[in-house]
């Protein structure tokens, strides 16, 4: 029973995001009623999330917090996609919030609350200094860049602080109002945490993209050279998307650092990263929910789904035919499948009109 | 082996993997075992570090296989069948904490087996609310902090001395060392253990050299190494076949004098990749499990030469330390579950540790460990001295850690705290 | 360092650029007429290696039958994910990237599978240590004298055939401009192929001449492709000679750094490296600027 209870949740977790990616990506979808659709969209999402850590199982419910850590780190990384550049170092630096918030609330005793504020801060920091050298590069020569510029980052924590990383970080300072106390420590207190931190979060990546920043993001994308000449500042407009991406992305780590108490070098090496490359281009880039589909549906896939079957040590066998086949049937990922649908039975309606 | 004794989520390997095999021990009519009890095994099945979980996991199955088939355990009058659960945790913290809560609170298991290493911390205070009693191999992870965790089959690195010990006692006439270590939290420890006992015996270190664990060509490592002109080349604690190039490399680059590694896994390919002169001498920790010497009295592992023929038979050259260790350590809880005549977790652990002595694979040993870890959880008491003679691994004899320890504590911390190694100085 | 130390050092360094050269020249090749970035290339040169363990030493035929059939099989396995993957692919560069991870997981799943996840080491036939030149201090196993010596002759052969052939021609000129090329009629699809025949080949003979020297393993690969992508944009995108250059550069920078400080300091110098020489020529050593 509760294995269906799951299932349902996970599907409705991949439904909700394919209808929002759907209503994005067609303007004309749902006509003069659009409005309601969304405002109905926004009342089921909110309710399936509130309610999905109460009806699934303990372990479930981590996966549910872990899920919306991954969710603000593939929201922020689509940001940086915006630009046309597709970094490998993302990962390290959600590492290096993470280790920032250990090292600023353990060994200077900074209440937790602020020093995740100060970790996104700091990561974000980085990120622009990097700006310097990364952008001098683009395409390929970005991604191997960015790579190289975060497994530095990421050498050093080794060498520096130890391959074992940091643990018994503090965690999530416990709440009492009155007879009623939050305990962090518990997935669904952090669950419901990190949803409205990743809520908030994803509202401003939303109104920075449709914003004047945002649309020289797209601008800087597909075409670098014209967005030049009209005076746009490729590399200032790319700086800022780095910066951006990279503060979520730190954010996100320091999260995940004082929920599980620990991090550690190969927490954040380039394997973790491919994951979220995957993520993001599994699920698609051109609305914000196409990232987060694919994190989803990969996610209920390999976690939920091959577990399930049994036989661990094949899942990564599985996992690789499905991304292939992913990407060969939907080259522009899972969030073009409503519309592919939707246009599949149109033609397959008219069809049978004619007949 | 009975279908419905079968665990539903191994089926599917067991039944392809060892297809005939199962088959020969389904006996109609044979005694049903009347409960199940439930072991979780937490450990990265895949992914780069998959060599230390994987085959370990090959070795509990093949162990609960031979309970089951024998009719379940006796615990408290009860008797059980034993049944394997394992999570991939792929050496990554959050998986292991999600595996953790599902062993525990969906699975039902009553201990729980770990590599540990970086997914430890991530348990440890899942482990600690659940009062869930589990194992690690490395016993770096024991701290006062983790009260049910305990590290009883290999106390590495502290058995390395007995090698040192040892070769100190027969060679004397070798007096310096070079080390080389995978930098890593293998490899760290270990080089503290190494410092410790040379100095102990008066054997001068000339170097130290770190690799990284993602290195490939050791011939530069070696050069670094051989450039000391060392009486002793020390291999630390590697991977298996770091050891093995590390070998080649010595023997490519023309070095004649005595090796001393912590494993010498697959050791009749390094003497295939070098020559019987070469390797005859080199002394490491782990016996192959045909010796003779391990079907004296004390060893409580049981059946260890049918173990290694059974074990080779279905996982032809994956057999290493992990092969046994994880299975040895459910040796151990059957035998804590047995004094405690009962499987709960907090009474499993009470008989373990029953008048401070335990059932270790290589003979009684003691609980110990307050002065490295901060707690006595590492069972610690003799532990094998082998030397390749005619290429062959033999154990030459059985050294005594806790008697070591009595002469040279003070060295020994003073290395882990050189190391940073001690509990209280990990961040 | 003494001299003895030194000169030991240089002869390890030789080695190690040499069969990272192979493995980068192919991945070059392909990135330069499909521009598809292969993150699979390390699994091509896994399975040639097992392919040797598998003649070599399972079945006991003789070394460079191995060779050959690491060559060809891996060869096919390059073919086919061209044709099913890369091909289908060709204008979403990600995609075939995604494909290319896909491919990975599937190939390390499984060598698992065939051969179990413990790494093998076994001795090659020409083990035995080769002085040179009477040098005490300038001693190299046969066995990687064998890798030095294929490296030069492949890559010379390669060298000769982009220069010397038509088909050579045709692959350049893709490389340097697919559309110019397409209107000359070169048939693009036929050039693809064979430049994912040939770069797939190149990594297998790679992992087969390497087998018996590191340690084979399900995921040998991922230390080397991460070489491999430094080496190939250091030396700059497309540039076959610059892909060379670069893999002695690199190979010499990590070879000293570790001899003379550690593993981990000369990962650390290989990437600051090239992250300085990416500052000053964001297109590699020899690589022309990308047209956006």
């Amino acid at each position: 029973m509760m294995g269906v209870v799951t299932y349902a949740i996970w599907l409705a977790l991949i439904a909700l995001s394919l209808a929002a990616a759907a209503l994005s990506l067609d303007p004309q979808l749902g006509g003069p009623h659009r409005r309601w659709w969304w405002q109905g969209l926004a009342l089921a999402s909110a309710a399936v999330l509130a309610l999905s850590p109460h009806v699934v199982t303990f372990s479930q419910q981590e996966l549910l917090v872990f899920l919306t850590i991954n969710t603000l780190v593939v929201v922020s990384y689509r940001l940086l996609a915006l630009t046309g550049e597709f970094s490998l170092g993302h990962v390290v630096m959600m590492g290096f919030g993470a280790y920032a918030s250990a090292l600023l609330s353990k060994q200077l005793a900074i209440p937790v609350p602020l020093s995740i504020i100060l970790a996104a801060g700091l990561t974000g920091l980085v990120a622009f200094v990097l700006a310097f050298p990364l952008f001098r590069m683009k395409g390929f020569y970005f991604l191997i860049g960015s790579f190289a510029a975060g497994e530095t980052i990421r050498l050093l924590w080794k060498a520096f602080i130890g391959p074992k990383g940091i643990s018994r970080i503090p965690g999530v300072p416990d709440i009492e109002i009155g007879a009623w106390e939050i305990n962090f420590w518990e997935p669904v207190a952090s669950y419901y945490l990190i949803l409205v931190i990743a809520a908030v979060s994803i509202w401003i990546l939303w109104r920075i993209e449709h914003s004047h920043v945002g649309l020289t993001f797209h601008a800087v994308h597909w075409r670098d050279q014209l967005a030049g000449a009209v005076g746009v500042n490729t590399w200032r407009t790319r700086t800022q998307a780095l910066v951006l991406a990279s503060f979520f992305a730190g954010l996100a780590g320091a999260l995940l650092a004082h929920y599980i108490t620990t991090v550690n070098p190969n927490r954040f090496a380039v394997h973790e990263m491919v994951f979220v490359l995957i993520w993001v281009i599994v699920g698609g880039t051109a609305t914000i929910w196409g990232p987060i589909i694919g994190l989803v549906t990969l996610t209920a896939i390999n976690e939920v789904l091959l577990r399930d079957i049994g036989y661990d040590e094949l899942r990564p066998l599985f996992y690789g035919v499905l991304l292939v086949l992913a990407m060969l049937f939907l080259p522009n990922g899972l969030e073009t499948l409503p519309a592919r649908l939707v246009r599949h039975f149109r033609r397959a309606k008219l069809l049978a009109s004619q007949r | 082996m009975t279908f419905g004794s079968v665990d539903r989520r191994r089926f599917i390997g067991t039944s392809a993997l060892a297809g005939a095999a199962a088959a020969t021990t389904v006996h109609p009519g044979r005694l049903r075992a009347e409960e199940t009890v439930r072991i979780g095994f937490l450990a990265p099945l895949t992914g780069g570090v998959a060599a230390w979980g994987l085959p370990g996991l090959y070795g509990c199955e093949i162990w609960a296989e031979q309970k089951n088939a024998a009719g379940g355990v006796e615990i408290g009058g009860t008797s059980y069948n034993v049944e394997i659960v394992s999570y991939d945790n792929e050496y990554l913290p959050d998986k292991a904490r999600t595996g953790a809560q599902k062993l525990i609170s969906e699975d039902g298991v009553s201990f729980i087996e770990m590599l540990g290493g970086d997914t430890m911390p991530a348990v440890t205070p899942i482990a600690n609310r659940a009062e869930m009693l589990v194992s690690t191999l490395l016993p770096s992870d024991l701290s006062p902090d983790t009260p049910f965790l305990v590290a009883p089959a290999e106390v590495h690195p502290i058995y390395n001395l007995t090698g040192v010990w040892w070769m100190a006692e027969n060679m004397p006439e070798a007096k310096t060392a070079v080390i080389c270590a995978q930098d890593d939290a293998l490899g760290r420890p270990s080089v503290a253990t190494y410092l410790a006992a040379f100095e102990a015996h008066g054997i001068e270190v000339k170097d130290t050299i770190f690799f990284d664990i993602s290195t490939t060509d050791f011939a530069p490592v070696m050069t670094a190494m051989l450039a000391h002109k060392p009486d002793i080349l020390c291999l630390d604690t590697a991977y298996a076949e770091f050891v093995n190039e590390l070998c080649k490399q010595a023997f490519v680059q023309n070095y004649g004098g005595q090796i001393i590694s912590c494993t010498a896994d697959f050791y009749a390919d390094i003497i295939a990749n070098t020559s019987e002169e070469f390797m005859e001498g080199v002394i490491f920790q782990f016996p192959d499990f045909d010796d003779p010497a391990l079907n004296s009295e004390d060893i409580n592992f049981n059946d260890p030469n049918g173990f290694f023929e059974v074990y080779n038979e279905r996982h032809p050259g994956q057999w290493g330390a992990v092969s046994w260790e994880y299975a040895s350590i459910l040796d151990l809880w059957l035998d804590g579950a047995q004094k405690a005549g009962s499987i709960e977790p907090a009474a499993v652990l009470g008989g373990m540790k029953q008048g401070g002595k335990g059932a270790h694979a290589f003979g009684e040993a003691n609980w110990w460990g307050e002065e490295l870890f901060g707690i006595d959880n590492a069972l610690v008491g003799n532990w094998p001295v082998v030397q390749i003679q005619n290429g062959k691994a033999v154990i030459v004899e059985f050294k005594s850690i806790p008697e070591w320890w009595g002469e040279h504590s003070a060295t020994m911390i003073k290395h882990f705290e050189a190391m940073g190694e001690m509990w209280y100085q990990r961040a | 360092m003494d001299i003895a130390v030194f000169l030991q050092t240089c002869l390890n360094a030789t080695y190690a650029s040499s069969y990272l050269a192979l493995v980068a020249v192919g991945l070059v090749l392909i990135f330069g007429v499909m521009r598809v970035v292969n993150f699979a290339h390390g699994e091509l040169y896994m399975a040639g290696a097992y392919c040797l363990f598998w003649v070599f030493y399972q079945n006991e035929l003789p070394f460079f039958a191995g060779v050959a059939v690491a060559v060809l099989v891996v060869a096919a396995v390059g073919l086919f994910l061209e044709r099913t993957m890369f091909r289908p692919m060709k204008d979403n560069p990600l995609g075939g990237l995604i494909c290319s991870i896909g491919a990975l997981l599937v190939l390390q799943a499984g060598a698992v599978s065939l051969f179990g996840v413990r790494k093998k080491s076994f001795a090659g036939p020409y083990n035995e240590a080769v002085t040179l030149f009477g040098v005490d201090a300038l001693t190299i196993s046969g066995q990687r004298l064998v890798v030095i010596a294929f490296a030069v002759i492949l890559l010379g052969a390669l060298w000769a055939f982009l220069r010397k052939s038509r088909f050579g021609w045709a692959l350049r000129a893709v490389a340097q401009d697919p559309e110019a090329a397409a209107l000359q009629g070169i048939s693009i699809s036929r050039i693809s192929m064979l430049a994912m025949v040939l770069g797939a080949a190149l990594a297998g003979a790679a992992g087969a001449l390497t087998a018996t020297i590191v340690p084979t393993g399900p995921y040998m690969g991922h230390p080397v492709i991460i070489g491999a992508f430094i080496v190939i944009i250091v030396g700059g995108l497309g540039s076959l000679e610059g892909a060379i250059i670069a893999s002695v550069l690199y190979a010499f920078t990590h070879t000293f750094v570790t001899t003379l400080f550690d593993g981990t300091i000369a990962d650390i110098t290989g990437l600051v490296l090239m992250l300085i020489v990416l500052v000053v020529r964001p297109h590699g050593l020899l690589g022309k600027p990308e047209r956006a």
